[in-house]
C-alpha cells in the first residue's frame, strides 16, 4: 500500500480548515476565563459546580477576525487549485474523494457563504449574551464535513461527511444554552438527523451487500451490467429519504421550520445556504453514480419520485409560509420551497442531462448568498431589552424609518428570493427553468414552479410593506444591534446577489465550467 | 430435533440479515413510538446496529474488508453522535426539567 503525497495537496483545502478549526478551538481553550459563582448563573441546576468558568464579555471578540481570514484562505486555495486542476476528475484518498470543478465550485459558494455569515456572529452572540467560543471551530468543523460530502466518491465518504456537517450544526443549533427554543430546537433537529444517519447507514449496508462495494463508479458500473437486485432499491430508497429529510424536502420537513426558527439566526443562516448546497451537491453525485438507470423518462422511475417531491415541497413550503407571522420562520418555510426549486432542478438533470448542472449550480450559489444577506438583517435588527429576538411582522414595522439600510437590503434579499429582476433570484429561477424546458414532458412541472413562485411574492412583499408603509409601534423596544462587521457583511452578501443578477454571465460561465 | 440443531448449526446469511432487519424495525419503532428523548436515543442505536449488522454479514459473505472497516467507522460515527445526543438532553433538561419529546412545544405553527 503506498501513500502518495500528491493526494495530500489535492485535498489541501480540508486539510487546511481541519487545522484551522484545531486552532480555534485552541485559541478559544487558552482565551481567559473568569469563575463566576452559582448566585451569578440561576439558570443553572443545582448539581453543577459552585463555580463555573465564563468568558468575559468581548474577550472571544478576535476569534472572528481569525476564523475570517482562515475561510479566506481556504477561498484562495481553492481558487489555485481550480486553476491547477487537469481537465478530467482526479480520484484521491484511493478513491475516497474526487476532485473537479464541480465539487470545487460548491466548496467556494459554502466556504464564502460561512464567511459572510460569520461576521454578524459576535455582535449577535454579545447581544443575546450567549458568548460562546467554540461557535467558530465549529463552523469550520462543520464546513470539513461539507467539503468531504461535495467530494465524495464512495459512499463510505458520503456518510461521513454528511455526519461530521450534521453534528457541527446540532451543536451549533443548540449553542444558545440559555434560550429553551434554542435547545429545543436542537433536540428536534438531533432525533431526526440521528434516525436519518441509521437510514443512511442501513441503506449504504444494504446497496454494499449487493454489489459488493461502495465506491460510486464501481456501483454504476456492476449496477448497468447486471441490473439491479430489490434489495438495490430498498438501500437507494433509503438513502435517497436519508438525503431528503437532511435538505427539508416535503414530506420529510418537519424538523426544519424549528429548528431554522429557533437555532441563534447566524446559525439558521448557515445551515439553510451551506448545508442545503453541500446536501444537493452531494445527492448529485449520488445519483450520478448510484443511480445510471435513472429514467429519461419524467414519467416513470426516480426521476417521477423526485418530481413529486418537488411539487409537494415547493406547494407545502409555500403555503405554510403564507400564514407566519414571524419573519425567521417565513423564511425557514420558503427554504423548504426553494429546496423544491432545486429538486426540479435535480428532475432536469437526471432528464435533460447535463445541460441542466450549470443552471441547478447557479440557483445554489444565489440561493446560498441571498440567504446569508436575510439572516444577516434578521439578526441586524436585534433584539428586545430580554435578549428576545424580534422577528414578528409588527417588530419590523417602519423599519424603513428607523434603519433605512436594513430595510433596504432585506428588501434586495426578499425581491431576491421571490425571483425579481435584477437580483440573482430571478436569473437563478430563469436559467432553472429554461434548462428543465429541454425536456418537454417537463413542462407540468415547470407551470408549478412558475405557479408557486407568483404565489411566494406575496409574503415576500408584505415583509417589505410592513418595513415601509406600516407605522411603527409607539414606542419600539427593538434594539438594533450596532457593528460594523455585520454591515458590511450583509452589505457584501447583498452587493453580491445584485451584481449576480446585473451581469449574470460570469457566474454562469463559472458554473457551466463546473464539470464532474 | 435433528431438524432443529441442523438449522441451528447452519446460521448463514439469512439468518443475519433477517435480525437486523428485525433490530432495524424494532429501532423504528421505539423512534416514533417511545416520547422520552433518551429512549429515542437508544432505539437510534439499536438502527445503526441493525445497519452495522448488515453490513458485517455482507461483509464476510463477500470475504471482504470494506464492509468491517465501515462498521467500525459507523460504531465511531455513533458514539460521537451519542455523546452529542446526551449533551442536547441535558441542554434540554436545564431549561425545561423534562425530557417528553411531545412537551417540545414552544416552536410550533
Amino acid at each position: 500500500m503506498t501513500f502518495d503525497t500528491s493526494d495530500l495537496v489535492a485535498s489541501l483545502p480540508l486539510l487546511f480548515l481541519t487545522v484551522a478549526g484545531i486552532v480555534l478551538l485552541l485559541l478559544d481553550a487558552f482565551s481567559r476565563v473568569v469563575l463566576v459563582g452559582r448566585e451569578h448563573h440561576l439558570k443553572l441546576p443545582a448539581e453543577t459546580s459552585e463555580a463555573v468558568a465564563v468568558p468575559p464579555p468581548g474577550s472571544r471578540n478576535y476569534l472572528m477576525p481569525v476564523t475570517l481570514l482562515f475561510l479566506l484562505g481556504a477561498l484562495a486555495i481553492i481558487v489555485w487549485q481550480v486553476g491547477t486542476l487537469p481537465e478530467t476528475s482526479v480520484t484521491i484518498y484511493r478513491g475516497m474523494l474526487v476532485v473537479d470543478r464541480f465539487g470545487l465550485f460548491v466548496i467556494g459558494v459554502c466556504v464564502a457563504a460561512a464567511a459572510l455569515g460569520i461576521v454578524s456572529a459576535p455582535a449577535y452572540m454579545r447581544a443575546h449574551k450567549m458568548e460562546f467560543g467554540e461557535f467558530y471551530a465549529l463552523v469550520v468543523f462543520a464546513l470539513c464535513g461539507m467539503i468531504i460530502l461535495v467530494q465524495a466518491a464512495d459512499l463510505v465518504s458520503v456518510f461521513l461527511g454528511i455526519e461530521t456537517m450534521s453534528l457541527g450544526a446540532y451543536v451549533l443549533t443548540g449553542s444558545w444554552r440559555r434560550s429553551a427554543r434554542s435547545s429545543e430546537a436542537a433536540m428536534k433537529y438531533f432525533l431526526v438527523g440521528a434516525f436519518v444517519s441509521g437510514l443512511l447507514v442501513y441503506g449504504i449496508a444494504l446497496i454494499y451487500g449487493v454489489t459488493e462495494t461502495t465506491s460510486l463508479i464501481d456501483i454504476k458500473r456492476i449496477a448497468m451490467s447486471r441490473g439491479a437486485a430489490p434489495l438495490f432499491y430498498i438501500g437507494w430508497m433509503l438513502l435517497l429519504v436519508g438525503f431528503a429529510f437532511k435538505l427539508g424536502v416535503v414530506p420529510f420537513h418537519m424538523w426544519a421550520p424549528d429548528t431554522y426558527d429557533g437555532a441563534p439566526t447566524p446559525v439558521s443562516g448557515f445551515m439553510m445556504s451551506c448545508i442545503k448546497a453541500a446536501g444537493f451537491a452531494g445527492l448529485i453525485r449520488l445519483l450520478q453514480g448510484t443511480l445510471p438507470m435513472l429514467a429519461r423518462d419524467p414519467f416513470t422511475g426516480w426521476t417521477f419520485v423526485l418530481s413529486w417531491l418537488a411539487v409537494l415541497s415547493m406547494s407545502l413550503g409555500n403555503l405554510a409560509a403564507i400564514k407566519q407571522d414571524n419573519i425567521k420562520r417565513m423564511l425557514a418555510y420558503s427554504s423548504i420551497s426553494h429546496a423544491g426549486y432545486l429538486m426540479v432542478g435535480v428532475v432536469a438533470l437526471g432528464t435533460v442531462g447535463d445541460a441542466a448542472r450549470g443552471p441547478l449550480l447557479f440557483y445554489l450559489a444565489s440561493y446560498a448568498l441571498t440567504v446569508v444577506a436575510s439572516m444577516g438583517v434578521v439578526s441586524w435588527v436585534g433584539c428586545d431589552e430580554r435578549g428576545e429576538e424580534r422577528v414578528r411582522l409588527s417588530d419590523w414595522a417602519g423599519l424603513g424609518k428607523r434603519e433605512p439600510m436594513a430595510a433596504l437590503l432585506m428588501t434586495i434579499a426578499l425581491l431576491s428570493l421571490g425571483g425579481f429582476p435584477p437580483t440573482a433570484g430571478f436569473f437563478g429561477k430563469f436559467y432553472l427553468f429554461q434548462a428543465a424546458l429541454g425536456e418537454s414532458k417537463l413542462l407540468w412541472l415547470i407551470l408549478v414552479a412558475i405557479a408557486n413562485s407568483l404565489v411566494s411574492v406575496y409574503y415576500y412583499l408584505r415583509v417589505i410593506t410592513a418595513m415601509y408603509f406600516r407605522e411603527p409601534a409607539p414606542n419600539p423596544a427593538t434594539l438594533p444591534i450596532q457593528s460594523t462587521a455585520m454591515k458590511v457583511g450583509v452589505l457584501v452578501s447583498t452587493l453580491l446577489v445584485l451584481a449576480m443578477g446585473m451581469f449574470p454571465g460570469w457566474l454562469s460561465a463559472l458554473c457551466a465550467a463546473a464539470k464532474f | 430435533m435433528q431438524l432443529l440443531v441442523q438449522n441451528l448449526l447452519s446460521v448463514g446469511l439469512h439468518h443475519y440479515l433477517i435480525l437486523a432487519v428485525v433490530l432495524f424495525g424494532i429501532g423504528t419503532f421505539g423512534v416514533f413510538m417511545r416520547r422520552n428523548a433518551l429512549t429515542t436515543l437508544m432505539s437510534i442505536e439499536l438502527i445503526l446496529n441493525g445497519g452495522n449488522l448488515t453490513l458485517l454479514a455482507f461483509a464476510r459473505s463477500h470475504q471482504d474488508m470494506r464492509g468491517q472497516a465501515l462498521a467500525l467507522l459507523v460504531i465511531a460515527v455513533a458514539a460521537a453522535e451519542a455523546a452529542i445526543g446526551l449533551a442536547i438532553v441535558v441542554g434540554v433538561f436545564r431549561n425545561r426539567h423534562n425530557t417528553n419529546i411531545d412537551e417540545l412545544n414552544l416552536l410550533r405553527y
